[in-house]
């Protein structure tokens, strides 16, 4: 069995002091090294909620978070932050882009204050951007780019750092099908054996791609079904 | 250092991005700066030519007139030859010359010259031989009074630079001036002596020359001129009680640079009228800053967010706008310090002031613009810092 990257066990998140809001109930997901999973669910069912507790954006109510084994939740601020930009990588919908950034100046960004040499982040970054074809558009501002070329950018973000995960919100929620269609080539060539990539969406197209599905309804896991023949 | 060097290039990214923005809260350092720099500039360089001068002249010098010790002038006050020499071996005393001003002495070129002379009378002052040295004087031309003049009462008289130039004198010329209708030979011409004009149109003998050619009783001075590089002001007190010691005799001294050494302080409540203005002036650009800045945070969070979510701390974050503060601070003192210096430079120019400058002045308010900056700065940092990258984010 593939090794255990990001563990969830009984966990539990809710909002608000005087009425309370149960967005996660007793959750527990196991997310092992070289899956292609995919979190489904309508609006409301807690899928948001899962992805910032996955992504360590969150901390959950009750249960326990744990990255490689390492419990997060009782991290301080500083070392959680470290095991987030080491372990993680996020897409988003809206992309997330730095405005006065080029598109190597985002992809940089993600390997800030890591005691990399200048020369060094450049490298990994056009390397990066490569990876997901974009290396002519480097010197470009996110302004002068695509919706998907943008996200594209906004993968070798997500991936200059070599995380353990990929976690995708609806990164195609924002293309049109043919740059939609694109993402989803790009996403299925990062899958790995020592990688795992989530990606929460309401798209069944975007959830077919994956091999491995988690249906979420009302803050719970209703559903946990294997598609593809890899475990 | 890499780290601060990073933190350093994101706050330059941050703040070109938005240069207009930048311009404006760089305003309220840059205008602070540059007021308190060029009003306290502008201030002392309008007295640098005094101070220029003090320099030059020293403030060393004491003037000790003879008077009886009961403070009056009685008659023919005088400083008896031996209480100049208690003066002069007063331990901070380098220097003493004592003089004598011959009253009632027509003083002409040539013969001819009398009834437009007798209307100018020019001074006549019988001198001890260290009166250049005392008064740190050089000679334009030939040589001060000596011994030999001293000891045989030769008619040789030395004369000031202006009345060289009255008479007509040649440097080096052999000539006679006519004292109280005797020759005298012009040995020397004394240059100009700052801290006593009135030598600049005198002539000046031996007391040799006092007591055989005029009458003088005694070759006593009326007259002290005391260098005392070191307690001046406390010599200048002591000297009186030295030259009395309970007898008749006394003096009044003064320091003649006392008065230009008052003129030359700067206005203290001028100077510090502008600082405060100064001061308010950075202060209201702090509260620009925090209050951009502030702003700035909001419009920034989605950035915010994806940095936390790339691996950045609170604290990184927190630091990433303060260094924007830093930066922000430390162009405003720059620019601001240059501006005041520019402006000092130019009013010194425009009015023929010798400017003055210091240099620790431009970096001591250059530094306080960099802590006005970043205590403005710690508000939106840490609001910057506790902004939940979930709510900024919007997920799903």
């Amino acid at each position: 069995m593939a090794e255990s990257l990001l563990t969830l066990e009984g966990v539990s998140r809710t909002y608000g002091q005087e009425v309370l809001v149960h967005a996660l109930r007793e959750v527990s997901l196991d997310i092992r090294a070289g899956e292609f999973l995919s979190i489904v669910g309508p609006s409301g069912s807690g899928k948001s909620t899962m992805l910032g507790l996955l992504g360590v954006l969150d901390l959950p109510t009750s249960g326990v978070i744990s990255i490689r084994g390492t419990d997060v939740t009782k991290l301080p601020d500083a070392e959680r932050s470290r095991l987030r930009g080491s372990a993680i990588g996020f897409v988003f919908q809206q992309f997330h882009l730095v405005p006065h950034l080029t598109g190597l100046g985002n992809v940089e960004t993600a390997l800030l204050y890591r005691g990399l040499s200048r020369r060094e982040r450049r490298e990994r970054s056009m390397a990066a951007l490569e990876q997901v074809g974009l290396d002519h558009r480097h010197d470009h501002r996110p302004i002068q780019m695509s919706g998907g070329e943008q996200q594209r950018v906004a993968i070798a973000r997500a991936i200059v750092t070599e995380p353990d995960v990929v976690l995708a919100d609806e990164p195609t929620g924002a293309l049109d099908t043919q740059n939609a269609a694109n993402v989803m080539e790009i996403f299925a060539g990062l899958c790995s054996p020592e990688r795992a990539i989530c990606v929460v969406t309401h798209d069944r197209e975007v959830a077919d791609a994956a091999d491995r599905r988690i249906s979420m309804r009302d803050g719970r896991i209703v559903a946990d079904d294997r598609l593809g023949g890899v475990t | 250092m890499r780290r601060f060097g990073e933190l350093v290039g994101v706050a330059i990214a941050g703040l070109t991005a938005r240069k207009i923005r930048t311009f404006l809260i760089m305003l309220g350092p840059v205008l602070g700066v540059a007021a308190i720099v060029s009003a306290i500039g502008i201030n002392e360089s309008s007295k640098g030519d005094l101070k220029a001068k003090l320099r030059e002249l020293g403030t060393d010098l004491i003037v000790a007139n003879a008077q009886d010790a009961i403070g009056g002038f009685g008659s023919d006050p005088k400083i008896p030859a031996e209480a100049a020499d208690r003066v002069a071996r007063l331990p901070d005393v380098t220097s003493v010359t004592g003089t004598l001003q011959l009253s009632n002495i027509v003083t002409l070129p040539f013969e001819a010259a009398y009834d437009y002379y007798r209307a100018f009378p020019v001074p006549v002052i019988a001198t001890h031989l260290n009166l250049p040295e005392t008064m740190d004087v050089p000679m334009v031309s030939g040589r001060f009074l000596n011994e030999y003049d001293e000891a045989s009462a030769a008619r040789v008289a030395v004369i000031g630079k202006d009345l060289a130039e009255e008479y007509g004198y040649i440097a080096n010329e052999q000539r006679s001036i006519q004292v109280g209708g005797l020759d005298y030979g012009v040995v020397g011409v004394l240059d100009y002596v700052l801290l006593e004009p009135s030598m600049d149109s005198a002539v000046f003998l031996t007391f040799a020359n006092a007591v055989e050619d005029w009458d003088v009783d005694e070759p006593d001075p009326t007259r002290l001129y005391i260098r005392a590089p070191t307690n001046t002001r406390y010599v200048a007190q002591e000297v009186p009680t030295v030259v009395s010691l309970g007898g008749p005799d006394g003096a009044n001294t003064r320091v003649p640079t006392d008065l230009l050494d008052a003129q030359s302080q700067v206005d203290e409540n001028l100077n510090n009228l502008t600082m405060l203005m100064g001061g308010l002036a950075l202060i209201v650009g702090g509260v620009g800053i925090a209050n951009v800045m502030s702003i700035s945070v909001i419009q920034r969070s989605s950035e915010i967010g994806i940095r936390r979510a790339l691996g950045h701390s609170r604290g990184t974050i927190a630091m990433q706008f303060l260094v924007e503060a830093l930066v922000v601070g430390v162009l405003g003192g720059i620019l601001g310090a240059g501006a005041g210096a520019g402006v000092v430079w130019l009013v010194s120019e425009m009015r023929d002031y010798t400017m003055i400058l210091s240099v620790s002045g431009l970096f001591r308010w250059g530094l306080v613009s960099v802590a006005v900056a970043v205590v403005a700065g710690l508000y939106p940092s840490t609001k910057a810092a506790r902004l939940e990258p979930l709510e900024t984010l919007r997920l799903g």
